[in-house]
């Protein structure tokens, strides 16, 4: 059997979950083994319109990314969105909640105008393509990179938690965030990442998203308990969950 | 059983001497401002006047994740049984209560080796409770002192321990106290009346029945308003899971190594009001409403697992349920006590 061929592409991120990947140190020589990466820009020069596996890094900012994204997504047989930026939008997100001229005035200033800097709304990839996977994080976990990957090229489904982070966190035998009256995003955002913020005693960010199912009806209840409310939930919710 | 007493300054002198011991030694230690069970360093460390514990001594009794069995390519593999002698020191009454049912869970029907080994190799150093936590109702559940599954108890006394070595184990480990002395009449009073006094104390929410009506209740109780008034602001976190000592149920999962052939099957602990824990084959979910799940975890406390071990309540009150569960819903007493008012006890 040929090994699975696979391709790395980057879109509106900052790279860092791809940086991940190359962190996975001895074990890439296990994943090369496993697999013909056939292109990669972070770690490689060549390029390929060839590939089973296309893995995109990243938000989708730009009309010509669009039609990228597309592209790739008729090339590949399985599609995984790879980090916070590409699974939910991530911190690219932000800007949705602005007006676009005046962000582009705000970023660009008299460059605004120019036709390379066009920019549209911020899009996950899965609001833009089908997408199979999602590997979850900003960044993304290398441990689960690698088993998502083992697992995809066995065949079996890979397991990604839909529970919130507060199992790993109590897992770790935090003390909750509401205890001390702070907000935390835990209990609503999927787990994975083993609750390093939570354990560092900050809140949850939720660069992981949303559970498939939160109970957002409960929120407002149970912030008034702690004195908070609901807008200052929805505050903390503008980092990585911006609509 | 021998009852010694010791003075605290030769305690201190015998846990020293544990640590140096073969053993791995795990007691209660403060972190932050609250208590858990971690590997004992040093004898000034251990805190035998904790309140409670965030995680309970399950963490080292049914690890959160443990390997099962290692597989090679083919049909061929080995059985992985941990079990390397340790000593936990510091486990409260309820948790030891908890881990007793726990040990007749795992022996009886199935027998689990890979739990049963584990736990033969541990050696349980229980005490009474000198403060009592925010939430504890072990009182109102029976388990605010505990008669058996130890193999050392101790009873704090004021200036000296009161020491009850129960089993063999608990013996051999006296030895590492040679200058206790037998209890006298009056040191046994005094632990008598530390032990009558956690009846009573122990009891910050009070349970209107007895627990032995518990399966009863709920029996009568399938269909109850308080199901769906609490579960509307439950998170599925399984926090409440979490932290529970009784609580055992676990996911079995397979890691593959990069050769995609061979590799680890583990079991880590998983929990009955996760959303997906009730899926089966198909994607089908038997438990799909937050409010079946939230009802299923008192079942289970106060009929399902009773009806296993002999009619003894899966709920041994130590109360940490209530601490962790963000959106205050998840106290057992208060729900019971609800579902009492309205109900004929007939
Ligand atoms: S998800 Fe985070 S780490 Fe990954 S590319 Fe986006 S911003 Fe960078
Ligand atoms: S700190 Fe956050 S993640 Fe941890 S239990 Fe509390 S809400 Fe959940
Ligand atoms: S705790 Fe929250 S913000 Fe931190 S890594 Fe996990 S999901 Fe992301
Ligand atoms: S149900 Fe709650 S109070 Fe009862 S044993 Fe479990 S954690 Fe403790
Ligand atoms: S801790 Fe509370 S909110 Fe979380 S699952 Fe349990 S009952 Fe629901």
């Amino acid at each position: 059997m040929s090994k699975p061929r696979v391709a790395i592409f980057d879109f509106a991120c900052c790279e860092g979950c791809q940086l991940q990947i190359v962190n996975i140190e001895e074990e890439i020589i296990d994943l090369v083994g496993a697999v013909d990466v056939v292109e990669w820009r972070e770690a490689m020069s060549e390029q390929s319109h060839e590939y089973d596996i296309a893995i995109i890094e990243g938000s989708i900012t730009r009309p010509e990314d669009e039609h990228r994204v597309q592209i790739i997504r008729t090339r590949a047989k399985i599609l995984i969105a790879l980090g916070a930026c590409a699974t939910i939008g991530g911190v690219n997100k932000m800007k949705n909640n602005f007006d676009l001229n005046e962000v582009k005035r705000c970023v660009y200033g008299q460059d605004a105008g120019m036709p390379h800097l066009a920019t549209t709304t911020t899009r996950a990839v899965h609001e833009v393509v089908d997408v199979d996977y999602k590997i979850h994080g900003c960044p993304i976990e290398g441990e689960e990179f690698k088993r998502i990957i083992r697992d995809l090229l066995l065949g079996k489904t890979p397991f990604v938690p839909n529970y919130p982070v507060c199992v790993e966190c109590k897992e770790r035998e935090n003390v909750c965030r509401y205890e001390y009256n702070e907000i935390c995003l835990g209990p609503i955002i999927r787990a994975g990442c083993g609750a390093p913020c939570p354990t560092a005693q900050w809140r949850c960010f939720g660069c992981r998203g949303l559970v498939d199912n939160p109970n957002v009806d409960a929120a407002q209840e149970v912030m008034e308990q702690y004195n908070l409310t609901l807008d200052d939930l929805k505050q903390k919710m503008v980092l990585f969950n911006s609509k | 059983m021998s009852v010694s007493t010791v003075s605290k300054d030769q305690f201190k002198q015998f846990v020293e001497a544990l640590i140096r011991s073969d053993q791995r030694v795990v007691g209660v230690q403060q972190r932050n401002d609250r208590f858990v069970f971690d590997d004992l360093a040093t004898a000034d460390a251990l805190r035998l006047d904790y309140d409670v514990t965030i995680l309970s001594p399950r963490k080292y009794i049914l690890p959160q994740k443990e390997p099962l069995l290692q597989f090679a390519a083919g049909e061929s593999y080995t059985p992985v049984h941990e079990g390397a002698p340790m000593v936990l020191l510091g486990v409260h009454p309820y948790d030891m209560a908890s881990i007793n049912q726990m040990d007749q869970l795992f022996s009886q029907d199935e027998y689990d080796s890979h739990y049963m080994n584990r736990r033969q190799h541990i050696t349980v150093i229980a005490c009474d409770v000198v403060t009592p936590s925010e939430n504890v109702f072990a009182a109102s559940m029976g388990t605010a002192t505990v008669e058996k599954g130890y193999d050392m108890l101790l009873t704090d006394i004021g200036d000296a321990y009161v020491v009850q070595a129960a089993t063999d184990k608990g013996k051999a480990l006296t030895n590492l106290m040679p200058q206790a002395r037998p209890a006298s009449e009056a040191d046994l009073d005094k632990c008598r009346a530390v032990q009558e006094q956690n009846q009573q104390k122990l009891n910050q929410h009070v349970l209107e029945c007895k627990p032995s009506y518990l399966p009863k209740l709920l029996e009568k109780n399938y269909e109850h308003p308080v199901w769906e008034e609490k579960a509307r602001l439950c998170y599925s976190c399984g926090s409440c899971n979490q932290v529970c000592p009784t609580c055992y149920c676990f996911d079995v999962q397979d890691e593959v190594n990069w050769d995609l052939k061979s590799g680890t099957r583990y079991r880590a602990w998983d929990g009955c009001l996760l959303e997906d824990f009730a899926t089966v084959a198909g994607d089908h979910n038997f438990r799909k409403n937050r409010s079946d799940r939230f009802r299923h975890r008192l079942y289970r406390k106060g009929k399902y697992v009773p009806g296993k071990i002999d009619g003894q309540i899966a709920c041994v009150g130590c109360g940490r349920c209530i601490t962790a569960c963000t959106s205050n819903i998840a106290n057992p007493v208060d729900v019971y006590n609800q579902l009492m008012k309205r109900t004929d006890i007939g």
